[in-house]
């Protein structure tokens, strides 16, 4: 990860405070690894453990529920609440309807009642403070391994270049002054310094004529390669409105991509979050310490929320759509369909993203060289978000068809087996790539 | 030195003194030649040298590339709360119904965020079974119009008012006047006829209403209403059933793109002519002009306007069994009669006899004829009254007559009508207008009627409101809002509901309406998810009472017909490019009105009849009536003789009126070509002017005398050749005996090629045998993607062209580059005239007796074949061998790709098409000056038509016909996303979509179930220009005319 030296000191900090962050709020609970994914695939947008939110804290539910002496229909109100309800078997399901104001819970018919349980669980369990440097989502800081060196050329050296250059300056112009002060001829003014530089490389000319070459071939190859770095979007990281960290929503807390990025399935677009997807929990998560409260303050005017008034805080009406810098942008003539490469390719979010889980700043195009870095990506080489970049992914992406997984690969399949000699041809390399089926054509994403 | 020079430019331009003033106006200040320019002296002086200034311009490029690398930062708005149906990205469909006063059509809007970009027919709900026309589908685009009113205006002021004060004085002028009319185009909304109801209720005087609606048709179809008056004691128009007559005539009716609900009747038709079927129909045509639906006909006959109750009455005497007559019809329109009359008498109670005259004896003709016929009951459907076109010529007469003598009543409320424009005494009609009290008007634009009204408070386009409909007696639809409105604009029902008291105003919700047109419904959301459902009518038994009158139709030397041409209609959206730029099915002309006569009659009267790039058309001035026009004359072949063609429709805003940009002509090189008074041209002239009033009946056909005028008139037509010059591997046709009778060798032979065998003879080899490609892998392997287009069902309407202009961001290019043969759709329907010196198809030409020159002159009454023609995406692609920078190639599912992003603009691929349908940007037309004013593209409005996903080409870069690719793509993600297998049916390309006939077939042909696999292995499929050998991935299938 490419950081300036001096925010070095600062990340390291914010690492730390994350880490506090981390261990009061997530429950780290390996033993209940199953409750903990459901938990948060189902019901982390409207519960919470610890606090009562949009639904009731999870914490104690199954409890409450035995002590209204209805211990045994708890998994009945999780898998269908309006059934249970309307049944009138519960006083403790009405009772929690109109305490939330008639909010109405979702049906959870596919959860079966282990899960349930698992569930409850993981809610139940004790906070287990998970040892330094191993907690989910946040990247190991052992203070014995060393930061890793930024590649680049730092200004000290830059810094001491000049100084060099000046002191050679001004020696030889000491040189030059004392030349003319011990000779015994007056002064030959005629002679400028360019003059002189000029005899001195005709005297030396084999030298002067090598390194004149290799100076001109060695700027004729640099300006090549910037002008072949033109545009490129690696590392781009435009400001945002809102200092929105990634390792904490999807790393630390756990939400799925997929929660705020909804359409990413359905559409071409993985879809900014709507500032209602945020409000679903920063209703009630308004930050820890002032500078989160000032971010998070952001939403609440996007959203129209006032929660200063009382009781709960409530929505005025009046909003403001967050103007968001886009960090992906594709040039017009280039079509890309998240869904595509998600659903039909199941190609893991990684690939292209890298690892958000651990990017704490606002959104960046991700280098090429750290999304290889990310585990189960198929490395790559060319920059990231250049066509070069997707034709290398479409000519290595091995595409699974005929295994009876995608009805529409197995008609593929089907057809490809009418022409032999050509799957013959496409296997040759052992495995059938996105290309061979036709990724590498011009019209997949140009028209 | 150049701050002095500076001060001194300054006061001189502080004083304006005459030499600055010249100087300012002329980019050269001093008229100077070249050779003064170089001698001068003090040239060589100057400080910077002409290398200098190279190395100044070098490096300005070379910085201004590097600062253009930096990529603008792109925003993202996400929604605050998102909408539950819209997800960015994926279309949302809408369906709800179109009604414009002349067409009616059930319809399904596509949006894209929430901006509706395509409209198409609803083939699932409402009686127009997905039937539309160019116009239905490119009203998208009138969302758009940047010159639509955006608020309400008072008289004399272009700054929008409150809509409370112009209420207010409406409402105080309809409570103190004793004479109020509400003149309004045929009202079919249940919701606004109450809302009439309830202002007449509202506002009376002595017990007596003060109101009177008046409703007014631009197009008048009053005689049919009065003849069923007078034959059924009803005055309805009757539902006609096109699919069950085996026998249809039409007597200068247009019934598939202009007549009545034409949309309908197309589908219908279509339904008809499929060879295979159990049967198919015969279509007769008599007319005048060469008519869409004249062009289809299998047996056409030439006739003057004056000349249709002639063939009327032949036809009922032949039915009646009183032998054939006085017959003063010439041999060919007798001859045509006759069979008429067999192929009637044949289909007897299965029949269907239409007229297009708006002449009642004729109309009263036509019912005499059904009746003989029993065509009631069973092809025409009395009960079921179709509630459009309701005007009543007698009423609207009498209402103008009062307005232009000045007795108008008080206050006149204009529910958009635009009779100014649209009916014969206009002028008149527009002073007459000025001395009423007070007239509000509901017009979207202010029109030549409404720029004068004291208030204008706009009606929503048709894509923003909510209203409902009933098209006829037994249907009821709900048009739904599909956009916000764009502007400050009230729905015409919110406000009649206002003005009567009923209502407060809603704002922008459309809450009015909304409340109005859901109030007591239950099942209101389902309605709307249908858009339509059927109502019970009480039946009507018509009992017919015999009934004649005279023909009030004039005869003449020359006799002229006023028609309305399939884009342009009677005018209403003159501002739409798509319209303007639509070639007429028949003439192929763009952007013009001209007079339409026979070629060998111009010959005859020394009329120019060719035309090209260089030579236009001669002008001639017609007078009619006491009024002239003076137009281009355009040789149509099957005119009939000493009558002439005149289409309405053009000559919009001759005030210059705000009625949109492209509704006037432009200048060459960008900008508003306007006349002498500063006044900007109107597009051809005003044909309305010239309709004759005849025993109260509006009458679309005159005498006329015509005399050639000055001038030569540039002309952009996009096919200014005739015929196929006996090219018969191009179109292939035959007759329904042939068909059923023979077999394929006979109408659709295959193609040989002679070839030396062995023993160094010739001999002939099928089209396979040879072959300089190797064979592209997509035969039976994954997708391969194909298209027939059935010739037969192909009635040449135009609707595929404007879809797929809408659909592909097609830009438009204006009269000037049309003319210069650089349209750029990718789709064009190329129309072909039988010339009788062509050869039948399978028959070989003797060497020396065909000449190209003869071959090109049509026939005097040719028949026609329409020819959608669009990239034939062949597996041997001519156009991908010669391309240097492989920017197009083909793909392994036989689409041919065109590559925007690596083309050159070489254009060796256009120049090896054997079609012709590959089409260059020559400019830049999103964004340079010329298209300004008619390229939607250009206006930040207009843009929001572009659809997202297609990309918008720049200049220098080849595009054509991509199949749709976008569509394509997104059928086969659907098919993975769902883990199922690509359905036939699936995909549908923006043509097949909107053809009302059903004639183009799309799909996988390597799926052997699908039907486009079928239909290019019928034994009418063939392929054109087979013979070069390039294996196109579209068919055609014979076209068969039932003659014979």
């Amino acid at each position: 990860m490419k950081i300036p030296e001096n925010r070095k000191g600062l990340i390291t900090l914010k690492k730390f405070i994350l880490l506090l962050c981390c261990v009061a709020v997530v429950e780290y609970a390996p033993l209940f690894a199953q409750g903990e994914a459901l938990y948060k695939a189902k019901c982390a947008s409207c519960h919470q453990i610890e606090k009562n939110g949009t639904g009731p804290m999870l914490k104690g539910a199954r409890q409450r529920w035995i002590d209204a002496g209805e211990g045994d229909l708890i998994v009945e109100w999780v898998q269908n609440n309006a059934a249970l309800r309307n049944s009138g078997k519960s006083k403790r399901a009405a009772a929690v309807y109109k305490e939330y104001g008639g909010a109405v819970m979702q049906i959870f018919s596919e959860v079966t009642p282990e899960q349930v349980n698992q569930i409850l669980d993981y809610a139940d369990a004790p906070p287990v403070a998970p040892p330094p440097g191993t907690a989910p989502g946040v990247p190991a800081t052992d203070p014995n391994v060393p930061v890793e060196e930024d590649g680049g050329i730092s200004n000290v050296w830059w810094l001491l270049a000049v100084v060099f250059i000046v002191i050679i300056l001004s020696v030889s112009g000491v040189r030059r002054q004392l030349k003319y002060a011990t000779s015994e001829k007056a002064p030959d003014n005629s002679l400028s310094y360019w003059d002189e530089f000029k005899i001195l490389a005709w005297k030396n000319r084999a030298i002067s004529g090598v390194v004149g070459l290799v100076l001109t071939i060695a700027s004729v190859v640099l300006v090549f390669q910037s002008l072949g770095s033109i545009n490129l979007m690696e590392d781009y990281q435009p400001s945002q409105p809102i200092a929105f960290p990634h390792s904490q929503h999807a790393g630390v807390n756990g939400i799925d991509c997929k929660y705020c990025h909804n359409s990413v399935e359905k559409s071409k677009s993985a879809g900014f979050p709507t500032v209602n997807v945020c409000m679903n929990c920063h209703k009630q998560i308004n930050g820890k310490d002032a500078a989160q409260q000032e971010q998070i303050a952001k939403i609440y005017v996007a959203a129209g929320w006032d929660p200063t008034i009382k009781p709960a805080g409530a929505y005025t009406g009046k909003t403001k759509p967050i103007v968001w810098n886009k960090v992906h942008v594709l040039p017009d003539h280039v079509y890309f369909n998240h869904s595509q490469h998600v659903v039909a390719g199941k190609i893991n979010c990684t690939q292209c993203h890298g690892d958000m889980k651990q990017m704490e700043e606002t959104a960046k195009v991700v280098p090429v060289a750290e999304l290889n870095n990310v585990e189960g990506n198929l490395p790559l080489t060319k920059p990231t978000l250049t066509m070069g970049w997707c034709i290398e992914c479409h000519g290595k992406k091995e595409v699974v068809i005929g295994d009876g997984s995608n009805a529409y690969y197995d008609e593929i399949h089907k057809r490809l087996k009418n022409n032999k000699k050509l799957y013959q041809q496409y296997l040759k390399d052992g495995k059938l790539t996105a290309s061979e089926l036709g990724g590498w054509e011009c019209a997949k994403c140009h028209y | 030195m150049g701050v002095t020079k500076k001060y001194w430019k300054g006061i001189e331009e502080l004083k304006q003194t005459p030499d600055f003033i010249q100087q300012r106006d002329h980019e050269f200040p001093y008229p100077s030649s070249l050779a003064s320019f170089l001698s001068d002296e003090k040239l060589a002086e100057a400080s910077t040298g002409r290398r200098d200034f190279l190395k100044f311009l070098g490096f300005s490029v070379a910085a201004a590339t590097l600062v253009a690398c930096e990529a603008p930062v792109t925003k993202a708005v996400p929604y605050v709360v998102k909408p539950e149906q819209v997800t960015p990205g994926v279309a949302t469909w809408y369906a709800s119904t179109y009604y414009d006063g002349i067409s009616y059509a059930s319809i399904l809007v596509k949006t894209r965020e929430a901006r509706p970009i395509f409209i198409k027919g609803n083939a699932d709900f409402g009686f127009t079974r997905g039937g539309t026309n160019p116009q239905i589908i490119a009203s998208v685009l009138g969302l758009y119009d940047s010159d639509r009113l955006n608020g309400v205006r008072k008289k004399g002021s272009d700054a929008n008012i409150l809509v409370s004060e112009a209420d207010k004085a409406v409402v105080t002028a309809l409570s103190k006047a004793k004479d109020v009319v509400v003149l309004t185009p045929t009202v079919i909304s249940p919701s606004i006829e109450n809302a009439l109801e309830n202002l007449t209720l509202k506002y009376s005087v002595n017990g007596q209403s003060a109101v009177k609606v008046v409703q007014y048709d631009p197009i008048s179809y009053s005689a049919i209403r009065k003849a069923n008056a007078l034959n059924f004691g009803e005055g309805r128009i009757p539902s006609y059933d096109f699919s069950k007559a085996k026998t249809v005539v039409s007597v200068g009716a247009d019934f598939l793109s202009t007549w009545l609900l034409a949309n309908e009747y197309a589908v219908q038709y279509g339904s008809t002519r499929n060879p295979d079927g159990a049967w198919m129909s015969k279509h007769f045509q008599f007319e005048s002009i060469m008519s869409i639906t004249g062009s289809n006909a299998d047996y056409r006959a030439q006739a003057k306007p004056s000349e249709y109750v002639g063939i009327l009455n032949y036809l009922l005497k032949g039915l009646v069994g009183e032998g054939s007559g006085s017959s003063s019809l010439s041999k060919e329109a007798t001859a045509t009669a006759d069979a008429a009359i067999k192929a009637l008498k044949k289909a007897k109670g299965e029949s269907l006899v239409v007229c297009g005259s708006n002449d009642l004896g004729e109309q009263l003709l036509v019912n005499a004829i059904n009746q003989q016929l029993g065509a009631y009951g069973v092809t025409i459907d009395l009960n079921n009254e179709v509630r459009l076109f309701q005007g009543n010529d007698e009423e609207v007469n009498a209402l103008f007559s009062r307005i232009i003598s000045g007795k108008p009543p008080e206050v006149l409320i204009n529910l958009g009508t635009n009779p100014v424009y649209n009916s014969p005494n206009g002028v008149s009609l527009k002073k007459g207008l000025e001395r009423i009290g007070l007239v509000v008007s509901t017009a979207r634009y202010a029109d030549e009627t409404s720029s004068s009204a004291s208030y204008i408070v706009p009606d929503h386009h048709a894509l923003e409101g909510w209203c409902d409909y009933r098209p006829k007696e037994d249907h009821y639809a709900v048009a739904q809002p599909t956009i916000r409105p764009l502007g400050d604009t009230y729905s015409s029902l919110e406000s009649l509901l206002v003005w009567a008291g009923k209502a407060k105003r809603g704002g922008k919700d459309s809450s009015v309406a909304y409340d109005t047109i859901s109030a007591g419904r239950l099942d209101f959301a389902n309605l709307v998810h249908n858009s339509c459902e059927t109502l019970n009518i009480t039946p009507f038994i018509p009992a017919f009472t015999e009934k004649r009158l005279n023909s009030q139709t004039k005869s003449g030397d020359w006799e002229v017909v006023f028609y309305q041409k399939t884009g342009i209609r009677d005018g209403a959206m003159p501002s739409n490019p798509w319209l303007q730029e639509l070639p007429d099915p028949i003439s192929k002309v763009t952007w013009d009105n001209y007079i339409t006569m026979n070629p060998g009659q111009m010959e005859e009267m020394g009329y120019a009849t060719t035309f090209d790039q260089e030579t236009g058309l001669n002008m001639a001035t017609v007078n009619v009536n006491g009024q002239s026009l003076t137009l281009p004359v355009y040789p149509q072949p099957g005119q009939a003789a000493n009558t002439i063609g005149i289409a309405l429709g053009y000559g919009r805003g001759s005030s210059g009126e705000a009625i949109g940009r492209a509704a006037y002509q432009t200048k060459e090189y960008g900008g508003m070509d306007l006349d002498a008074n500063g006044l900007k041209k109107p597009i051809g002239s005003n044909a309305f002017t010239c309709l004759t009033v005849a025993g109260s009946q509006i009458l679309y056909s005159a005498p006329v005398s015509i005399q050639k005028a000055e001038g030569e008139y540039p002309i952009a037509a996009t096919q200014i050749h005739h015929t196929v010059m006996g090219r018969e591997s191009i179109v292939k046709e035959t007759v329904l005996g042939e068909y059923l009778s023979k077999d394929k060798e006979t109408y659709n032979p295959a193609h040989k090629l002679q070839r030396l065998n062995e023993h160094g003879h010739h001999e002939e080899a099928a089209i396979e045998e040879f072959d300089l490609w190797n064979a592209h892998p997509v035969e039976k392997v994954g997708h391969r993607w194909g298209m027939t287009v059935d010739l037969s069902s192909c009635i040449g309407c135009g609707s595929c062209l404007v879809a797929c202009q809408a659909e592909n961001n097609v830009p438009v290019v204006g009269k000037d580059e049309v003319r210069r043969g650089r349209e750029m759709h990718w789709l064009r329907i190329d129309r072909y005239y039988a010339s009788g010196v062509e050869s039948t198809v399978g028959e070989k030409k003797e060497d020396g007796t065909f000449g190209y020159t003869e071959a090109e002159i049509a026939a005097d009454n040719p028949a026609v074949v329409h020819m959608p023609l669009m990239c034939h995406h062949c597996n041997h692609a001519p156009c991908e061998t010669v391309c240097p920078v492989a920017a197009t190639t083909h793909s392994n599912e036989g689409l041919n790709q065109m590559t925007y992003n690596r083309c050159i603009g070489t254009r060796y691929c256009a120049n090896n098409c054997p079609y012709k349908v590959r089409r260059f940007n020559w400019f830049n037309y999103p964004s340079y000056k010329k298209f300004t004013e008619i390229n939607p593209a250009q206006d930040d409005l207009g843009r929001m038509v572009l659809n997202p996903d297609v990309t918008v080409r720049t200049r220098g870069v080849m595009e054509k016909c991509s199949f749709c690719v976008q569509r394509i793509q997104s059928v086969k993600l659907e098919a993975k996303k769902a883990s199922r297998t690509v359905q036939d049916g699936d995909l549908k390309t923006a043509c097949s979509e909107a053809c009302p006939t059903q004639a183009i077939t799309v799909g996988d042909w390597n799926d052997n179930s699908s039907n486009v696999y079928k239909s290019a292995e019928d034994k009418r499929s063939y392929q054109a220009l087979e013979e070069v050998g390039i294996k196109p991935n579209v068919w055609y299938k014979v076209k068969v005319r039932n003659e014979g």
